[in-house]
C-alpha cells in the first residue's frame, strides 16, 4: 500500500510552496519533511512558502520545523501561511482592532491607555503619555510619550495632527527624539510614525499611511 | 456665604504665597472680607509676608485638633480694620497633622463669615496639596514664564481638573520679565496660555520692589503705581468679575530709557 503523501512540493512564480498535511502527527510530518528535504535535488537557494492548513503550531513547533527545513542549504523559509490561530490571539487581534476615543488635553504625569486604537481629541503634553494595544490618532500636538502596539503589534502607527513628541514607541521599539535625528522636520505636521521592516522607527506624511499600511483602513465598498 | 479659592502652582519659588497676600490684601482694599489661609504646615511664610508673624498665637493644626476655636486663631491685619485676616499655619509640625476631611470642614466654617477664602497651597502635589485644595471651589495656578514651571502647572492642572466640584482653574502668569519675553528668551504669554489651555487671570510683572516690600512684611499691591501691584489689581477686580483689559508689555517697559525716548519725542 502507498503512503498518502504528507507533504506536497509546488513550484509559483513566487518561490516553492510547501504545503503540509494537517491531520497527521507531528512527528510523523517532521520525519517526512527531513527526508524530503535532505532528499530534493534542489541547486541553489530557493525561499519557501509553508502552508499549514488547519494545524495550530505554536512557537515551539515552528521553530522545529523552520529547523529542519533550514538543515538544506537550498531553502529558506519566506512566509508562513496558516488558516488557523489561537483564541487568545484572536481576542487580542479584536481588542486591538476595537477603538476609543479621549477628547481633552493630557497633562504632564497623566497616563492614557487604551486596549486598542487610541483617538485623541486634544494635545498630549510634555511628559504625559498615551499607551494603545493598537495605533494612536491624535487630532492635537504630540509633545509627550506615545506608545503604539504596546502588546508588540509591530504594524501599530503613531499619527498626529503635529507630531513633537520627546519619545515614541512602537511595539518593543524606542526612538528618543533628539535633534540630532535626522527624521525630524521642522514642521512636524500632519505626521505618522511607523515602524520600518528593519525595525527602525520612521515617521513620514500623514498622506502616505495608505500606502505605508494598507491594512489600517476598515472602510469597505467603492465609491 | 463666601467664595473658597486655593493657589497653587507646583513648582516651588513661583509666588504662590506673594500672590496669596497681594491678591488677599487687594480684595481687601476692594472692600470685600477676606481670610488668608495658609497650608503650608512645617514652613509657613504667609504670615512674615504680611508682616503678622509676632501676633501669632494658636495656628491651623490647633483649630483642626479642635485646641481653640478658629476665631481665636485668626489674626487680624489692623491696615483694613475688620477686612483682612490670617488663619497661620502650623510651624513645628508638618502635612500630615491635617487631613483633607478637616480643611473640607474649616473652609466651610471660614466661608460663612468671609466673602474670600484664599488658601495658599505648599508646593508638591503631595499630602499638603490634597489638603489645600479639598475645600476650595475655585483654583487658581501660578506659574512663571519658564518651562519648568509650565511643565509643572500642567500636571497641578492635570489633578485639579480630575478633582470633583472645583471649577476649571484659572492662569496667573508671574515674574514676566517683558524684555526677555520680547526678545524670545523665555515662553511668552500666548505661548503659555495655548499650551496650558486655561483661561488667563492676569499677569504679573517682574519687580525688585515684590522683594522688598515682602521683606519689609507690607504687599507691594499696597503702592497703587508699582507695575507688579496694577497686576496683581487687575486679577482682583478680574475675581470680582470686573472685565478688565490685560496689561500691555510696553507700559512696563517705559523705564528709563522709555521716558528718555518720550522727552525727546514730544
Amino acid at each position: 500500500m502507498t503512503k498518502s503523501q504528507l507533504i506536497t512540493i509546488k513550484g509559483t512564480k513566487d518561490g516553492l510552496v510547501l504545503r503540509l498535511d494537517d491531520h497527521c502527527a507531528f512527528t510523523e510530518l517532521l520525519g517526512e519533511l527531513k527526508e524530503k528535504v535532505q532528499s530534493s535535488v534542489l541547486e541553489g537557494v530557493s525561499e519557501v512558502q509553508l502552508h499549514l492548513g488547519h494545524r495550530y503550531c505554536d512557537e515551539k513547533d515552528m521553530n522545529k520545523i523552520q529547523s529542519v527545513i533550514h538543515t538544506s542549504p537550498h531553502l529558506r523559509v519566506s512566509k508562513v501561511h496558516s488558516d488557523v490561530i489561537s483564541l487568545k490571539e484572536c481576542e487580542r487581534k479584536l481588542i486591538e482592532k476595537q477603538s476609543e476615543t479621549y477628547i481633552g488635553i493630557v497633562r504632564s504625569g497623566q497616563v492614557v491607555k487604551a486596549d486598542g486604537d487610541l483617538v485623541i481629541i486634544g494635545d498630549v503634553n510634555q511628559s504625559a503619555q498615551v499607551i494603545a494595544g493598537g495605533s494612536i490618532y491624535v487630532l492635537g500636538r504630540v509633545k509627550g510619550i506615545a506608545h503604539a502596539g504596546a502588546q508588540g503589534n509591530k504594524d501599530a502607527v503613531i499619527a498626529a495632527s503635529w507630531l513633537e513628541a520627546t519619545h515614541l514607541k512602537i511595539a518593543d521599539k524606542i526612538e528618543i527624539m533628539t535633534d540630532e535625528l535626522t527624521i525630524l522636520s521642522e514642521q512636524p505636521e500632519m505626521e505618522c510614525a511607523y515602524l520600518q521592516k528593519n525595525g527602525q522607527i520612521a515617521i513620514d506624511r500623514l498622506q502616505e499611511l495608505r500606502y505605508l499600511r494598507p491594512d489600517l483602513a476598515t472602510f469597505k465598498g467603492g465609491i | 456665604m463666601g467664595e473658597a479659592i486655593v493657589i497653587t502652582s507646583g513648582k516651588g519659588g513661583v509666588g504662590k504665597t506673594t500672590t496669596s497676600a497681594n491678591l488677599g490684601t487687594a480684595l481687601a482694599l476692594q472692600g470685600k472680607k477676606v481670610c488668608l489661609v495658609d497650608t503650608d504646615i512645617g514652613l509657613r511664610n504667609l504670615d512674615v509676608i504680611l508682616g503678622l508673624e509676632n501676633r501669632i498665637i494658636y495656628d491651623l493644626v490647633d483649630v483642626v485638633e479642635e485646641r481653640c476655636k478658629v476665631h481665636q486663631a485668626l489674626v487680624k491685619d489692623k491696615r483694613f480694620e475688620d477686612r483682612l485676616f490670617l488663619l497661620p499655619a502650623a510651624q513645628t509640625t508638618d502635612k500630615s497633622a491635617v487631613n483633607p476631611e478637616q480643611m473640607k470642614k474649616l473652609v466651610l466654617e471660614l466661608k460663612q463669615d468671609y466673602d474670600y477664602v484664599l488658601i495658599d497651597c505648599p508646593a508638591g502635589i503631595e499630602q499638603g496639596f490634597k489638603n489645600a485644595i479639598s475645600g476650595a471651589d475655585r483654583a487658581i495656578v501660578v506659574t512663571t514664564p519658564e518651562i519648568s514651571a509650565v511643565r509643572d502647572a500642567d500636571r497641578i492642572i492635570g489633578l485639579l481638573e480630575a478633582e470633583e466640584g472645583l471649577e476649571p482653574p484659572k492662569l496667573i502668569i508671574n515674574r514676566i520679565r517683558s524684555g526677555m519675553m520680547e526678545s524670545g528668551e523665555t515662553l511668552d504669554v500666548n505661548e503659555i496660555t495655548t499650551h496650558l489651555s486655561i483661561d488667563l487671570l492676569g499677569i504679573v510683572m517682574d519687580d525688585q520692589n515684590v522683594i522688598s516690600a515682602s521683606n519689609k512684611g507690607e504687599p507691594v499691591v499696597m503702592d497703587p503705581t508699582n507695575p507688579a501691584a496694577i497686576g496683581y489689581r487687575n486679577i482682583a477686580r478680574r475675581i470680582l468679575g470686573e472685565s478688565v483689559p490685560l496689561m500691555t508689555m510696553e507700559k512696563s517697559k517705559a523705564g528709563f530709557f522709555g521716558k528718555i525716548k518720550n522727552m525727546f519725542s514730544k
